[in-house]
Parts: structure tokens; sequence; C-alpha cells
């Protein structure tokens, strides 16, 4: 009987480099940026580490496919090196991999790093890419932020709320994340905005403006894990231990069927449900000290409130105005900046949220330090909301 | 039961040019344009074609129609492809049998007439539709005349609505304009040259022996339905003495002149209006004239109910914006950024694996619990049973915005972008792109219909897809 991941892999070692218009830096120099603080955070030597794990996701303008990429730029001593993309969850998918690794025993050390180059398109926003033979015959060829406007769309028909309402909401989410990422060295957006310019802003698609789209960013992320058995072999005190790691991809029942509203993000409830049940979490809104959901748009983010159970169905619009996921209220909610702020390298991103929670555990955090928290979630939200990968993980203190 | 036009179909393009704005843009340099500054003309939006508009008036003339198309036929000089099966395209959309025969007629604006009076003396059964979409070079009076349209008639036996009386035709090699092959543009010369020596020596001999041939006098004629502009028409009119309340409306002041669609598209305004008994006069024109007569049943107020030309004069949405106009045409070449470098290659062989599904957005209905699904699938979204879908096609449904957005940032050549979820009769989800919305004018809950559209352009191999838009829905 499978007994999920939690408790058995410890987080040893962390790296993420600033993020944003990294136009001096290829992949290689990122990877080996974030690579390198991880790998003086951990203690252990390049040749320690067994395996590893590359995410990328727009493989086709920065380092190209496989894991060579990564092989190739610290010299690993050809030790196996596994690619692995899956949207917006990328850099969660490459931790996964390296924890089921070493849970599973077949490697003490495991590393994961998430990268992505984003800033060689020559052009703002996220590249268009091919979608695939038959997709790009009838699909609309949407952008983001067009793809998660339909969200705010089917919320405000759902719940009949007053758009002026939802809009104020959201711009409280963006005003919110910008105040957070001012606080972050790393981050790539690092200055206030007020609710005004938040629903002033230029239209993208909408009802989403400027201000409710998140940072299109380079950078890479790193981790490095072992078993909590290993860890405590090392010595490590204040272990910080993977609870869950869930990944739930839609199945076709968003975009084909009309049981689904496209109100709210099916896959994230199922995989919220899931990593629940696996870190044994009953209340998350009392368990949870943090979280760090997938804000690519600020609709995203309310929405997903709901879909992780931190607000009642419906009740999203007034738990954020009531500062319920603000920096001092009861769920804080993207403390380092978010995507929103801190910054979207896509492949990046998932190991750029385990990373704060990494260092809010450990008392790191600097200027944005939380007042000693034990437990952390991060979300990533891959794709669009009628097709898509969630991916819900928790990470806490052992002790916890 | 008889032989004859069973049923008719138009459509025209609901955007409209005010050709005031043209003359106020070009009459710098064109002040000879002043005379035909008035009215609007019809302009098919940047994602339609001849073919888009040929499927267009194809559904109209069958809706409500029990009658099996053993043959579908497009007439245009505008086809979007030169070695394609164009009417193929059309039958595909038109979601028709397969065991179908497909044709395509063009060479001539005349080409519509001529076909439709061979088809009809030899009482063959088609689905014939004439389409144009002829572009005009800015400041030219082809800008002002011309306009986009298409309209069709079905033909064959069953109940008709009309029956053929006689046709005659005349060649003369009188080249009053031409477009040499490759080329973008009709090249036309003086009127007064083409009225005198063309419209007053070559058609009332076919228009006289049509009717001798049917054993009736012109004054007989309840309806003239003349392809030609107004002064060679109201000239032949004059010499022989025919009464110009019989005319009908030209559709010229309104939509513009649609070329080979054209005498089809006055058919169908005249069938519109017509009484049952009523003998019709349908004269086509260029390097010669066909001239038919039809005479109406009274079948046809039964027919024309909820169909033809006027359902798509009143649906129309106008712009004064002439750099518009000429950027949705591809007269003048805006930088729409990065974005529109997208590389739109198709593979056909993927295409052709799945061309049902896109040319006649067929899906699957599940036999085992009833769900409807775009894109069909090998196993059904909503009970997991495999291959229990039979193919069903969403073309014809209405749907329903579940979400719609209005997006600036992704590339289209009529920003904004709209899309989003719709929800249609019987079951199925699929997100589309809309079509023919202005901004502002869609919401969630609004009820929309499905338009046959391009769906992208490959400019660097000159391929177009297709696929179907949302677009407002135009109740009969």
């Amino acid at each position: 009987m499978a007994s999920g991941i939690r408790d058995k892999v410890a987080i040893i070692g962390m790296g993420c480099t600033r993020f944003g218009e990294r136009w001096d830096c290829g992949p290689e120099e990122l990877m080996i940026e974030a690579f390198s603080e991880a790998l003086v955070d951990s203690g252990v030597s390049r040749d320690e580490i067994e395996m590893a794990w590359l995410g990328l996701f727009f493989q086709e303008q920065s380092a190209g496919k496989s894991g060579l990429p990564l092989s190739m730029a610290l010299r690993l001593p050809n030790i196996p090196v596994t690619r692995v993309e899956n949207m917006c969850a990328t850099g969660t998918e490459a931790l996964r991999g390296a924890v089921y690794a070493v849970a599973a025993g077949a490697c003490d050390i495991a590393m994961a790093v998430g990268i992505e180059k984003l800033k060689d398109t020559g052009y703002p926003g996220l590249p268009e890419r091919s979608k695939g033979t038959f997709d790009d015959l009838w699909l609309p060829n949407a952008t983001a932020p067009g793809a998660f406007a339909q969200l705010a769309s089917a919320y405000q028909a759902k719940h009949r709320c007053d758009p002026v309402d939802l809009k104020r909401a959201m711009a409280h989410i963006s005003v919110k994340s910008h105040d957070n990422g001012l606080l972050n060295p790393k981050a790539h957006l690092r200055r206030a905005i007020t609710e005004e310019q938040a629903m002033n802003a230029p239209m993208i698609a909408a009802p989403l403006g400027l201000y409710d789209c998140c940072g299109v960013s380079d950078g890479a992320a790193c981790a490095i894990v072992t078993s909590v058995e290993k860890a405590k072999e090392m010595g490590i005190k204040d272990m910080i231990t993977v609870k869950a790691m869930q990944l739930a991809p839609s199945n076709g029942f968003e975009m084909s069927t009309t049981d689904w509203d496209g109100s709210y993000l099916q896959t994230t409830r199922i995989a919220a449900a899931r990593a629940y049940k696996e870190a044994d979490i009953s209340n998350p809104v009392e368990q949870l000290d943090m979280t760090e959901v997938h804000d690519c748009f600020s609709i995203t983010e309310l929405v997903v409130m709901e879909d992780l159970g931190l607000c009642e169905e419906g009740g999203a619009i007034k738990a954020v105005l009531d500062g319920k996921f603000d920096k001092d209220g009861e769920v804080p909610c993207q403390i380092d900046g978010g995507l929103k702020c801190f910054g979207h390298p896509i492949g990046a991103s998932g190991l750029r949220m385990a990373y704060e929670i990494y260092l809010q555990l450990q008392g790191k955090a600097g200027e944005r330090q939380l007042e000693n928290p034990s437990m952390g979630l991060t979300h990533n939200l891959g794709g669009h909301p009628f097709r898509n990968v969630a991916s819900v993980s928790v990470f806490g203190l052992h002790s916890a | 039961m008889g032989y004859g036009i069973l049923s008719f179909g138009a459509y025209v393009p609901s955007l409209r040019l005010d050709r005031k704005s043209v003359f106020e843009a070009v009459g710098w340099a064109a002040p000879n344009l002043k005379g035909l500054a008035s009215g609007e003309r019809s302009v098919a939006n940047w994602d339609e074609d001849a073919i888009t508009m040929a499927v267009e008036s194809g559904l109209d003339c069958l809706a409500n129609t029990e009658f099996t198309v053993p043959h579908v036929c497009m007439v245009s000089t505008t086809f979007p492809f030169s070695d394609r099966s164009n009417s193929g395209l059309v039958a595909d959309a038109l979601n028709l049998q397969r065991s179908i025969a497909t044709e395509d007629f063009g060479g001539s604006r005349r080409a519509g007439t001529s076909a439709l009076a061979r088809a009809l003396a030899n009482s063959e059964s088609t689905l014939m539709i004439a389409s144009d979409c002829r572009e005009a070079q800015p400041g030219s009076t082809q800008e002002m005349t011309y306009g986009h349209g298409s309209a069709c008639v079905l033909l064959g036996e069953g109940k008709p609505i009309a029956e053929f009386l006689s046709s005659a035709s005349e060649h003369e090699d009188l080249i009053d304009q031409y477009r040499a092959s490759g080329i973008e543009y009709d090249y036309s010369l003086e009127e007064r040259w083409v009225r005198e020596e063309g419209w007053l020596k070559i058609a009332p001999d076919a228009m006289q022996g049509a009717a001798l041939k049917a054993g009736i006098e012109l004054g007989d004629v309840d309806h003239f339905v003349i392809h030609g502009n107004g002064g060679a028409v109201a000239a032949v009119a004059k010499k022989l003495g025919l009464d110009r309340s019989r005319f009908p409306d030209d559709l010229r002041a309104t939509c513009g002149d649609t070329g080979v669609a054209h005498p089809f598209l006055m058919l169908s305004n005249a069938l519109s209006n017509a009484g049952a008994g009523e003998i019709i006069m349908l004269v086509g024109f260029g390097q010669g004239v066909d001239a038919l007569l039809i005479k109406t049943t009274d079948l046809l107020s039964a027919v024309r109910r909820g169909r033809g030309t006027e359902r798509f004069m009143n649906r129309r949405r106008s712009t004064g914006n002439y750099t518009f106009y000429l950027s949705l045409r591809e007269r003048v070449s805006l930088d729409f950024g990065l974005r529109a470098e997208r590389d739109n290659r198709t593979s056909l062989s993927a295409f052709y694996r799945k061309r049902r599904d896109i040319n006649s957005m067929l899906g699957g209905r599940c036999s085992s619990c009833d769900a409807l699904q775009y894109p069909s699938s090998v196993i059904c979204v909503s009970c997991g049973t495999s291959d229990s879908q039979v193919e069903e096609s969403l073309a014809g449904l209405t749907g329903r915005v579940k979400s719609v957005t209005e997006d600036w940032l992704a590339y289209t050549p009529s920003p904004p972008y709209i899309y989003g979820n719709i929800e249609f009769e019987g079951g199925a989800n699929v997100m589309l792109e809309f079509t023919d919305f202005e901004p502002g004018s869609v919401s969630t809950g609004d009820e929309v219909r499905l338009a046959f559209r391009v769906k992208d352009r490959d400019e660097k191999r000159k391929f177009h897809r297709y696929f179907w838009k949302p677009a407002p829905l135009t109740r009969s």
C-alpha cells in the first residue's frame, strides 16, 4: 500500500537567481547562478549529486531539448539528467522527479533545476508557438491573458458579481504582490503601485489590464534533496521536508463538456484534495502559514483561493478585499511578490515558490520574514483554464 | 412535382463601407468619384473570401430543404485556390454526402448565368453557388461600385418555386473590362462606349430571342433582373420600351456590384418579392450576354420565408473608417508587430485525417451516454466508453457564450482578438475564435451561430486554412 511522499525527503539546499530581464545572461549563466547558491547552501559537493532533473518549457528559444543543457553547463560527471516539461508546472515537475528518486531509494542525493530564458523573443509577453498539428487547425490563437480572462468572465457570470468589485479585488491582489515584491531583492518588479493604477491600466485582455498580468522574466532556481535519514546523518537541524506533491492534468472535462461552468479550476481542486490528504491537512486555513500560488494573472489568484479551500466558493472577492491573503493576513499569499512581481520564468517558477517557503521556514527571508511559519503550499497551473496541468505541493518543518 | 428552381439563398457580409468616407479619403486625387460618393458597399471581413461567402449562401439555400444534392458547382472569378477544388471545400462545409460531384466555373463575370442557362436547359440537379470577392485599387471607380457577396439556387426535381422557360446567349469579344490571370484589379473601359456598342447592340437580341423561344413578349415579363450598371440598364430599357417599375432594386446603392454573384443576388432579391406565376428575366453581361426566362410557382412564398437577401441586407454594421477597410482587405500593410510573424504552416496530412472535423465541424455523439463532444475522440469524455461516438456536425447548432475576452495582445487583422468558450445545444463545449463582433458587443449568455471562415493565412506558403467561428445570430 502506497504511503505517499510525506516526510520522506528533505530539501537540503536551494538557490534562486534574481529574476528579471537578464539581458546579460543566457541559460547557462542562469543555471550556474542558481546551482552555485544551492550547492553552497547544501554543503554537499557537486560530485555527490547522483541524479538530476531539468525543467525547461520553451526549449525552442533558449537551451534546446533534452537534459544536455544542464549536464553540459554544470559539467556534471555523466550522471542521469532528465529534462521534464509540463507547462507552468515544469519547475515543480523537476522537483517531483528528484524527490521521487530519493524516496524510491534509487539515489541518496538528487537535484532539480528549473530554468527559463524568455527575454530573447524580441517582444513583450510569452512567445506563441504551434499548439500541435491538429489543435492549430481549430483552437484560437489565444494568449495567456486572453485565456485567463475567460475565468473572470465566467466567474462574474456565475456569481453575478459587480464587475467593478471583481476588478477592485483583482487590483488589491496586484497591489499586495507589488508591496511584497518591493521587499524582495531578487524580484523582477520592485515598485509599489496603487489600486487606481491597477484598475485604470491599459487593457490587455478584458477585463485583465497591464497590472493584472505577471512579469515575463528570465531566471533559474535549484533544489538539492536527500532522504530524511541521510539528512539526519548529515546533521541537518530544522529539517525541511516534502509533505505532499500532487499533480492533476485535465482530461477534457473542462474543454469538452458543459458540466464545467468555466469559473473555477477543476484540476486545482483535485490536486489540492490529494495534497491535503497526503500532507494530512484537514483545515488548510489554520494549518498553512503561507501559500505561493500561480498568480499568472490576478484573477487566477482570486479563483485559486477558493479552489484551495482558503475561502468559500464565491467569497474570494470579500476575502481578498478584507486582506485575508495580505502579508499580515490570516494566510499570506505571494509573500515574495509571486509570479506577479518576483517574475515568471516558466520552468523555474515552481522551484522559486518552494525556495520562498524554504527560506521562510528557516527564518531567512529578510525583510519579508513571516512570524514562525511551519508549513507552506505551492501551486502551479500550466496551460489555460479549460485545459491545464495543476500541481499542489506542501513543504514544512520536519517537526510540523 | 416537376423540375426547376427548388430553393435559393444569398449572403452579403455584414460590414458596409460608407462611400462618402472613401471620397473624403481619396477625393483629393480622384475628384471624379464625387458622383459615386453616396450609399454604402458590402465589404468582406478579413476572414471572408469567395469560399466562405459561398458556404453562407449555400447554408441559407439548403436550410429546411430535404433535397439530396448530387452536384455542387461554385462560380467565381476570385477563387481562393486556382488548383484545389473550391466547390469541394464548399460541399464539405455544407456537410453534404460524400458521393457528390463538384465543379468550379469561372473565367468571366457572366459565368454564372451561362452555367445556369445550361443547367436549366438540361434539367440538371445542382446546387449552383456564385460568389465573388473582387478587390479594387484604392481610389478607383471599382472601389466605389463593387461589393462582396454570394447567392445561389438549388435546381432539381421536386417542388419548384420557379420553372425554366427559355434562354438565349450571344457572344461578342467586346472587352468592356478584363482582368488578366494573376493580376489583382480589373481594367475597365469607358462606360459610354460599352453602353452604345455593347449593351444596346448585343443585349436586345438575346433578350428578345429568349422571349421568342418562350412564346412571350418582353412586355409579359414581370421582373427584369439585369446585371449591368444603371446607365446601361436604363438605355436598354428605353430602347426596348420596357416598364421601369418592373426592374427590382439592383442593390448597387446598398451593397455594390458583387461580380459573378450579382445576377444571382438580384434574382434572390426578385424572388423575395415576386408573386406566384410571375415571369422573371435574368440577364448576364460580359463579352456577350445571357438572357434567361423563368416563371415562379405558387410554392415560392412558402420556400422564401426566412431566406434570401433581405435577411442579410438588414444585418449590417457600417464603417466610415477607410483605413480599416484598406487594412482588412490587405490594400495597405499596417505594422501589427512581431506577433504577426507567427508561422501558420498547416500539416496537410494531419489536416487530411481531420478534414471532416475541420471542414464540416463534425464532432462525436456518444452512443452510450449521448454526450456531444468536439473534437470527437476514441474515448468518450463523459462516460469513458471507447469507439462509441457517431459523427454529428455542430455547424448548424446555436451556441451560448460561457466566457469571452477581447484580447489586445494576440495578433488578428481586426483587433481585438475575441474568443471564448461556447456551449452548444446538446451538450458540447468548445473554445473558439469569434468573428463579426464589434468590441463590447458580446457578453456571457449571448447566443451565437457558427460561420465558416478563414482561420489563419500562411503568408509564406499562401495557404488559407478555414474553420468555424461564432458570429452574431441572425434570426430569420
